[in-house]
C-alpha cells in the first residue's frame, strides 16, 4: 500500500507536467491550427540555460532565471514573427499536415541543435528553488519538494488558462479563431496576435516547468522530444481542442507510467504503457475526441 | 483538344514510370560506380537506403495523406530480420530481403487491419506509438544487441576485393530503389493511383465515388511496409551493422524530413530528399555533429519557400523557365508581350462551355446519351427505388432529423427544399450513407441499404455532389471526373502495378464532358478553374457513373444564370431515365425543374406536393418565404 501510495504521488508529479503541457498544446492548437511539437524543448532550455547562467557563468539564481525565460520569451516572439507569419498569413498560406505537424517539429530540432552548442551533452538540472530530503506525508508516504512546487505550478497555471478561456472575451476570441480563423478575421479577431501571444504564453510557462521540475529528472539537450511526444498525446486524447480534457489525460498518464513502472517492469513499462494508450485510440476514436480534428 | 487525345492515351504526366525508374536508376549507377568506395560513394549509398523508404512513403503519406508514422518499425523490422537470418542461419542477406519483406508484409496486414481503422490525426497517434513500443523492445532486446545494435557479416555482394563489394552493394542498392520507384511511379499512374489521390483529398468524398478507403488504405500500409524492410534489409547488408537508432521516433521524423525536403507529392522528390539530406549531414564534420540544427533549419526553410518541397521549386522554375522561353519566342515572332496572352484559349473554353453545353443537352449530341441509361437501371416494376422510413438522427439532445419517411420511384426530378437547419443535408447524408441514422430505414429497390457503407452504396447506384466542392487539385478535370468511373471496387494494388485501367474510365469521363459540353476544359488542372466551373465538374463526376439515383446537394449554388438554365435542361434529360433528389435554396429552380417538392421543417417532414401545390401551400409560404 505504501509503494502503490508513493507510486501515485510521484505519476501524480510527473502527470501534473505532461497535464501542463498538453493544455498548453491543446490552447495553442484551438488558436492556430498547429501543433507545438516544440514545448518540451521550451522546458528544456528553462532548465538548461538556468543551470548554465548559474553554475558556469556564477549569475545569481533570480537573475539567471528572469534572464532565460527573457530569452525564451524573445525567442518564441522571433519565431512567430519570421517562420509562422511567413507560413501561415504571408508567401503561399500553407494548410494541412504541413503546417500543422511540420514547422514546430523542425523547430524543435533547431532549438534542440543550438542547445547542444550551447549546454553540451550532459545532464544537468537547474538548482533546486525548495532545496532540502523530500517531505514526509506520514504513513511512509513520501513527496519531494520539487514535486510540491511543480504541483502547485500545475495547478495555478491550469486554472488561470480555464478562468481565462471561460470568462474572458479574449479566450472568447481565441476559441473562435480556432475555429474559424478567416471567419474570426473577418468580425475583427486578430488571429494572428493571439496566436503569437499565446505562443509566448505557452514556452514561458514550459520554460517555468522546466526549471521548477529538472531537480527531480534532470535534463539533457534532447529531453524536451519525450515530453513534447507526451504532451502530444495528452493532448491527442482531448481532441487537441478540449484543455480540460487534455489536463485530466496528462495526470492519467504521468499515473499510469509510474505504476506500470512499479509494479510491471522498469525496463518493459514505457512500452506497456504506450500499447495501452495505442489500444485506447483505436478502440474508441470517437469517444476519443479524434473526429475531425484536422480537415485537409 | 490536342491535348485531350494525350490525355485518353493516358501520358497525362511527363515521365511515366519507366522515364522515372530509367532516370534514377541510370544516375544512381553512374554515381555509385563513379565514386566506387569513396567517402562520397558510400554517404550516396545510404542515401539510396533510405530512398527507398521515402519512396514508400511519398505513396503512402504524401500522396495518400494516410499519416503513418510506423516507417522506421518496419525498416528496423527489415534490418533485423535480415541480420538475424544472415547470422544464425547463414542466409545471404540478399536471399533475406525477399524473406524478410514477406514477413514485413504479412505483420504489416495484421496490424494494419486494427491501425487503419483510424483515420486523419487519430491514424498518426495510434501508429506514433509503434516507434516507441519498438525502440521499448529493442533497446532491452539481449539478442538484437541491446540499445547499442548487432553487427553482422553477410554483405549483400560477396566477393574477394572490398572494391567489389562496394561496388556490387552499391549497385544492388540502386537496383532495389529503381525496382520501388518502379512499383510506385506504376501505381500512381493507374486507376488505382488516381483512387489514393482521392483519399488524400477527403475520406469521405473518396468513398462516395466508390472507392472503398478502408481497403486502400490497409494496402498502403502494408506497402509502405514492405519498401520500408527493404530499405532496412538493404542497410543492414551495406553497412554491416544496424544500430538501435534505426527504430523509434528520431529516426521516423528524419525519414520524414527527408519526404518533405524533397517534396511529399513527387517520386523523384522523395528520392532526391534523401539524397539531399544524407549528403548534407556527411558533408563536413559540423554539419554531422550538429545535424539537428541543419535538419530543423534546412527544413523551415524548404517548407518555406515551397510546401511541395524540393520538387516543387524545381516545378515552379521548370514553369518560370517555359514561361520566359514562351515569351521569348513571342518576342522575336513580332507579337507585342501581352500579360496574359495564353489567356484567350482558357476564356474561349469557357465560354463555349456555356453555348456547346445548352445545345449539347438538348440535342443529346454527346455520347453519353440518355438511352444508355436503359442498359444499367432496368424499370423496376412497383418496388420504389428509393424508400425512407423513420428516419431519425440525433446529436446528442438534438433532433436533426425526426420520423423522416419518404418514396421515390425510377424516375423522375424531386426537390427537397426547408430553411436553414431543417436536415436537407443531414437527410441526403442519410440517404447516401456518410450519415448513419439513430433509427429508421433506407431501402433501395427494396434492399436495406441502411449498414452499407458509401462505397457499397455507389456500386449500388447512388451517386451525389456535396454542398463544398471537394475536388482532387493536381489532377485534370477528366481525371477528377474519371474517378467515379473506375469501377474498381475489385481491383488491388498490386493490379494497379500489372495494368491500369485508367483510359477507360477516362473515357468514360470524356463523354460525360461532352455532354455538358465541357470537352474544353478537359486538360484543365481543376483549381485554375473558377468555382462555378469546379461546381461543374463535381455534377459531371456524379452523373458520369450513370446512376440509378442521383442525390444533388444545391447545385445550383454559385453559377452563373447560362449555366443554371443549362443544368436545368440537363436535369430535365436526366429525370426521363433515372431519379434525381436535389437539395435547392432557389425556389423558382426547384419549382421549374422538379415534379414533386418535399418540405422539411426541424427535421420533420411537414410538405410533400407538386410544384403547383408548392406554389400555393400555406405551410410553405409561411415557411419559407415568410408570409
Amino acid at each position: 500500500m505504501m509503494k502503490f501510495g508513493n507510486l501515485v504521488i510521484a505519476g501524480i508529479v510527473t502527470g501534473s507536467i505532461y497535464a501542463v503541457f498538453a493544455v498548453c498544446v491543446a490552447v495553442w492548437y484551438r488558436v492556430s491550427n498547429i501543433l507545438n511539437l516544440a514545448v518540451g524543448d521550451f522546458a528544456m532550455t528553462g532548465a538548461l540555460g538556468v543551470d548554465y547562467l548559474s553554475r558556469v557563468e556564477n549569475w545569481p539564481l533570480p537573475l539567471s532565471i528572469l534572464a532565460t525565460l527573457a530569452a525564451v520569451a524573445a525567442f518564441g516572439y522571433c519565431y512567430d514573427r519570421v517562420v509562422l507569419s511567413l507560413a501561415q498569413d504571408r508567401l503561399r498560406r500553407h494548410e494541412g499536415i504541413v503546417v500543422t505537424f511540420f514547422f514546430t517539429f523542425a523547430l524543435s530540432f533547431f532549438i534542440e541543435g543550438i542547445a547542444q552548442i550551447l549546454f553540451g551533452t550532459n545532464v544537468h538540472a537547474a538548482p533546486a528553488l525548495w532545496p532540502g530530503n523530500s517531505l514526509s506525508l506520514g504513513g511512509g508516504l513520501n513527496i519531494e519538494r520539487a514535486g510540491i512546487l511543480v504541483l502547485a505550478c500545475a495547478v495555478i497555471s491550469g486554472g488561470m488558462f480555464a478562468l481565462y478561456i471561460r470568462y474572458t472575451l479574449s479566450g472568447k476570441a481565441i476559441e473562435a479563431s480556432g475555429e474559424n480563423y478567416l471567419g474570426a478575421r473577418i468580425v475583427g479577431i486578430d488571429t494572428r496576435r493571439y496566436r503569437r501571444s499565446i505562443f509566448v504564453i505557452t514556452a514561458v510557462l514550459a520554460g517555468i516547468f522546466g526549471i521548477v521540475e529538472s531537480p527531480i529528472t534532470g535534463y539533457t539537450y534532447i529531453s524536451g522530444a519525450v515530453i513534447s511526444l507526451t504532451g502530444f498525446i495528452a493532448a491527442a486524447y482531448g481532441g487537441f481542442r478540449n484543455p480540460a480534457r487534455a489536463l485530466l489525460a496528462g495526470l492519467a498518464i504521468g499515473v499510469l507510467e509510474a505504476l506500470l513502472g512499479g509494479y510491471v517492469s522498469a525496463e518493459y513499462g514505457d512500452t506497456v504503457m504506450y500499447a495501452i494508450l495505442a489500444a485506447l485510440v483505436l478502440a474508441r476514436p470517437r469517444a476519443m475526441g479524434f473526429e475531425s480534428a484536422v480537415s485537409n | 483538344m490536342a491535348g485531350l487525345g494525350r490525355l485518353i492515351t493516358g501520358r497525362a504526366r511527363p515521365g511515366g514510370p519507366l522515364t522515372t525508374t530509367g532516370l534514377v536508376v541510370l544516375a544512381g549507377l553512374v554515381v555509385v560506380l563513379a565514386f566506387g568506395q569513396q567517402y562520397a560513394g558510400s554517404v550516396l549509398v545510404l542515401a539510396f537506403t533510405y530512398a527507398i523508404v521515402t519512396t514508400g512513403m511519398a505513396v503512402q503519406i504524401g500522396f495518400s495523406q494516410q499519416i503513418a508514422f510506423s516507417q522506421s518499425v518496419f525498416m528496423g523490422l527489415g534490418a533485423y530480420g535480415a541480420a538475424l537470418l544472415n547470422t544464425h542461419l547463414n542466409l545471404p542477406t540478399l536471399a533475406a530481403a525477399p524473406i524478410v519483406m514477406v514477413g514485413s508484409g504479412l505483420l504489416a496486414l495484421l496490424l494494419g487491419s486494427v491501425v487503419t481503422r483510424a483515420s486523419g490525426l487519430a491514424l498518426a497517434v495510434a501508429t506514433i506509438m509503434l516507434p516507441l513500443i519498438a525502440t521499448g523492445y529493442v533497446s532491452s532486446a539481449g539478442y538484437l544487441g541491446g540499445s547499442v545494435g548487432m553487427p553482422l557479416a553477410g554483405n549483400l555482394w560477396q566477393a574477394n576485393s572490398p572494391d567489389l563489394i562496394a561496388a556490387g552493394n552499391g549497385v544492388i542498392t540502386v537496383i532495389a530503389l529503381g525496382l520501388v520507384v518502379f512499383v510506385a511511379s506504376r501505381i500512381l499512374n493507374s486507376d488505382v493511383g488516381l483512387e489514393l489521390y482521392a483519399l488524400g483529398v477527403d475520406e469521405r468524398t473518396a468513398a462516395s465515388m466508390g472507392i472503398s478507403t478502408p481497403r486502400r488504405k490497409l494496402e498502403l500500409f502494408v506497402l509502405g511496409s514492405m519498401f520500408a524492410s527493404l530499405g532496412g534489409a538493404v542497410y543492414a547488408g551495406t553497412q554491416l551493422f544496424v544500430p538501435a537508432t534505426l527504430v523509434g521516433s528520431a529516426a521516423e521524423l528524419s525519414l520524414l524530413i527527408m519526404l518533405f525536403v524533397g517534396g511529399r507529392r513527387s517520386i523523384i522528390g522523395a528520392v532526391v530528399g534523401a539524397l539531399a539530406v544524407e549528403y548534407v549531414s556527411g558533408a563536413s564534420e559540423w554539419v554531422s555533429v550538429n545535424i539537428l540544427l541543419v535538419e530543423g533549419a534546412l527544413i523551415t526553410v524548404v517548407l518555406l519557400v515551397d510546401p511541395e518541397g524540393l520538387a516543387g521549386i524545381a516545378a515552379t522554375l521548370r514553369a518560370g523557365l517555359r514561361a520566359g522561353l514562351q515569351a521569348r519566342r513571342q518576342g522575336s515572332g513580332g507579337l507585342a508581350e501581352v500579360p496574359g496572352v495564353r489567356e484567350p484559349a482558357g476564356a474561349a473554353a469557357a465560354g463555349a462551355v456555356g453555348a456547346a453545353g445548352a445545345a449539347g443537352a438538348a440535342a443529346g449530341a454527346g455520347r453519353l446519351r440518355v438511352s444508355d441509361w436503359e442498359a444499367v437501371a432496368p424499370g423496376a416494376g412497383d418496388v420504389p427505388l428509393l424508400e425512407c422510413s423513420g428516419v431519425s438522427k440525433d446529436y446528442g439532445g438534438l433532433h436533426v432529423l425526426d420520423a423522416v419517411s419518404l418514396t421515390l420511384p425510377a424516375r423522375g426530378r424531386y426537390g427537397l427544399c426547408g430553411p436553414n437547419g431543417a436536415g436537407k443535408s443531414t437527410l441526403l447524408g442519410v440517404i447516401g450513407g456518410t450519415v448513419s441514422p439513430s433509427a429508421g430505414r433506407v431501402l433501395l429497390s427494396g434492399t436495406d441499404v441502411t449498414g452499407l457503407q458509401p462505397q457499397q452504396r455507389f456500386y449500388l447506384g447512388m451517386s451525389r455532389t456535396f454542398q463544398a466542392v471537394h475536388l482532387i487539385t493536381g489532377r485534370t478535370v477528366l481525371d477528377n471526373v474519371a474517378v467515379s468511373c473506375l469501377r474498381s471496387q475489385r481491383s488491388s494494388i498490386a493490379a494497379g502495378i500489372a495494368r491500369s485501367r485508367l483510359d477507360e474510365a477516362r473515357e468514360r469521363a470524356a463523354a460525360a464532358l461532352d455532354y455538358l459540353g465541357m470537352r474544353g476544359l478537359a486538360g484543365r488542372e481543376v483549381s485554375s478553374l473558377t468555382l462555378e466551373s469546379q461546381r461543374m465538374v463535381e455534377f459531371a463526376r456524379a452523373i458520369a457513373p450513370r446512376p440509378r439515383l442521383l442525390l444533388l446537394d444545391e447545385p445550383a449554388a454559385g453559377l452563373s444564370e447560362p449555366q443554371r438554365d443549362r443544368l436545368s435542361g440537363v436535369l430535365h434529360a436526366l429525370g426521363e431515365v433515372t431519379c434525381v433528389l436535389l437539395v435547392e435554396h432557389d425556389l423558382g429552380l426547384v419549382a421549374q425543374i422538379t415534379e414533386r417538392i418535399f418540405v422539411l421543417d426541424y427535421g420533420r417532414l411537414v410538405f410533400q406536393g407538386s410544384p403547383a401545390e408548392f406554389n400555393d401551400s400555406a405551410v410553405v409560404n409561411s415557411l419559407l418565404i415568410g408570409q
